[in-house]
């Protein structure tokens, strides 16, 4: 198995969200790295490897459903995306689906199930409780 | 010598801050670089610690302390050939792009943004001549603008000091530059004949009028004095003077992620630049 | 082939359109088959106070994101209560980059802003009630920190309440203490509620 940290690459506008995502993940000894939008992640994705996107659906400049689009169009290893939204974007889901999201999530998300979805999209076997 | 020392918290705590309101993001190998500099802000605005200096510059409502501390924490110095990898990016990747929509006989334009004294646009005048075989086969117009009417009159002169062509290849400097009695260099004329100096005000809607058709544009490290509203214009600016996929390069620090969504995003080996869409 | 210097500008180069547009040409462009007269179009119109409705009904309809993009500089440039109107109507919409540039545009203008602000944080759908907290980010009001303690107070949906703590760790004072206490009591189970509100109260205690 391998030691390298997995990256993640936590993309939310709000700076308290990505702290949140941040303090969870690094906690389980994933390596986080922020962007505060869709413009910022694709910069980020076009010069780092990362494992896992975790991104939000409404930030300006570009929003969460445009990042994956474009994302999803490079010649660049590609890794699972995990869209989270709030609840009444509900009917969003099968957009983000299409854009090329892999799990929908509605926030304001717990520890445990931010975790048990991040194992599950990195293809890691599940933690014995 | 002060007292005063930057903890582990309180770097962590200002590099968040700083990526917040800038975007620019300081690794952990830049903590003498950043803790110099703000003791030095530290000092120069009189407070006592860390903690009341953070207070003061979160809740100034001017924002002047965050626009000194903007300015001392990004690099200022110019000379030739920085960031060069850019340059190369230039010639490389985004001329051959470009010259492949353009039809025989058609002039490219570059406009350089800043310049300063002058440094930049000469960089990109030598990196077409000596390294950019279509210099051969298409004609360039290369014009540099400045808000600053005497750093345009220093820029026209071209003359420099020792230290701003360091890194100036040998045989560049042979071929372009003469070193004179004082030691310093002098570009030749028929370098300085190939860039055309304007006086522009980028914010100024008058100045900006004329300025169309431009391939590439470089603007590098000034966008980052600008505050939110004034970025959004200059970068508005810029996507009106581009043809439609012509690209815009900024400095390595500073992205359009916190300016506009106009552009798409453009990774070349070199560089990560930013292009208009190609269809309008 | 070379480096080439055009003779001497000082004249201002052809830009394709008449110097001096009336407003009724103006208004027309605004519907031109081209993206970039349009553009134009909307870029001359900055300023012009009876412009706004034209305006903001070719910004509900505008595909091209560097035409909204135009319109919303000049819209913000007119700022008045017309203007704002039509921006809360953006905030309705199903396009994400519409409602995004609208609340940016929003922030920009405290004045005309606030007297709607406490009807759109009272606004039946609970996404409104986030992009109307959202516009409080850049907004420069002195009673943004009043509306939002009334948020954490009173709002009944989390991210709601969510949104609008994030903001309070900003422009957060004494007074957004005990509001904040309360926000954690009310919802007792939720991890990321804690989270932000001892952010916050951090911030607040700190400064």
């Amino acid at each position: 198995m391998s030691t390298a940290r997995k990256r993640i690459l936590v993309v939310d506008d709000a700076a308290t969200v990505r702290m949140y995502h941040r303090s969870i993940l690094e906690g389980a000894g994933y390596a986080v790295i922020e962007a505060v939008n869709g413009i910022e992640a694709l910069e980020k994705a076009l010069t780092e490897p990362f494992d896992l996107y975790l991104v939000d659906v409404n930030m300006p400049k570009q929003d969460g459903y445009a990042f994956l689009r474009e994302l999803r169009k490079q010649n660049i290893p590609q890794a699972p995306a995990i869209m989270i939204s709030t609840e009444s974007e509900v009917h969003d889901r099968s957009e983000a689906y299409v854009a090329g999201a892999n799990l929908y999530l509605v926030k304001p998300i717990k520890p445990q199930e931010l975790l048990a979805h991040c194992r599950l999209m990195l293809g890691l076997l599940a933690q014995p409780t | 010598m002060s007292d005063i020392t930057i903890s582990e918290e309180d770097f962590r705590k200002f590099r968040e801050f700083f990526y917040r309101k800038t975007g620019i993001q300081f690794d952990d190998n830049k903590r003498y670089f950043v803790d110099k500099r703000l003791v030095d802000r530290i000092e120069a605005t009189s407070s006592d610690t860390f903690r009341s200096y953070f207070t003061m510059l979160r809740f100034q409502v001017t924002g002047e302390e965050l626009q000194a501390l903007t300015n001392a924490m990004t690099v200022n110095e110019t000379y030739f050939f920085r960031e060069d990898y850019q340059f190369k990016c230039l010639v490389d990747s985004m001329l051959p792009e470009i010259t492949k929509r353009k039809k025989s006989g058609d002039t490219l334009r570059v406009w350089s943004i800043p310049s300063s004294s002058g440094e930049e646009p000469y960089s990109i005048a030598l990196s077409l001549m000596e390294y950019w075989p279509g210099i051969a086969d298409w004609d360039v117009e290369l014009i540099s603008s400045d808000i600053d009417t005497d750093v345009l009159h220093r820029a026209r002169a071209g003359l420099y000091s020792q230290r701003s062509v360091q890194h100036v290849p040998k045989d560049l400097l042979q071929r372009h530059f003469k070193k004179t009695a004082d030691g310093n260099w002098q570009i030749s004329d028929d370098l300085r004949s190939t860039v055309e100096f304007t006086r522009v005000n980028l914010t100024d809607a008058n100045d900006i009028r004329p300025y169309r058709g431009f391939d590439v544009i470089f603007c590098r490290n000034l966008l980052i004095y600008f505050d939110d509203l004034s970025r959004q214009k200059a970068a508005e600016v810029f996507f009106d003077a581009l043809n439609p996929g012509g690209f815009v390069c900024l400095g390595h620090s500073e992205s359009m992620s916190r300016i506009t969504s106009l552009f798409k995003v453009r990774k070349f080996p070199q560089a990560i630049v930013y292009q208009k869409p190609e269809s309008r | 082939m070379a480096l080439v210097r055009r003779q001497r500008t000082d004249e201002v180069e052809q830009d394709g359109r008449k110097r001096r547009r009336d407003y009724t040409g103006l208004v027309a462009s605004l519907e031109d088959a081209n993206p970039t007269a349009r553009r134009w179009a909307a870029r001359d119109l900055a300023g012009c106070t009876e412009a706004a409705p034209a305006l903001i009904g070719r910004l509900e309809r505008e595909p091209d994101a560097a035409v909204r993009e135009a319109i919303i500089v000049s819209l913000t440039q007119i700022g008045d209560a017309v203007t704002v109107q039509g921006l809360v109507k953006c905030l309705r919409s199903d396009d994400a980059a519409l409602r995004n540039e609208a609340i940016e545009a929003m922030g920009h203008l405290p004045d005309t802003v606030a007297p709607v602000m406490a009807g759109l944080l009272a606004d039946p759908e609970a996404d409104v009630r986030i992009f109307a907290v959202n516009v409080l980010e850049s907004l420069r009001h002195r009673d943004v920190e009043q509306w939002l303690i009334e948020v954490i107070s009173e709002d009944a949906h989390i991210n709601v309440c969510a949104t609008a703590v994030d903001l309070l760790g900003e422009v957060g004072t004494a007074a957004a203490v005990e509001p904040l206490e309360a926000l954690k009591r009310r919802f007792p189970d939720e991890p990321y509620i804690e989270f932000a509100a001892d952010l916050a109260l951090r911030r607040i205690r700190e400064g």
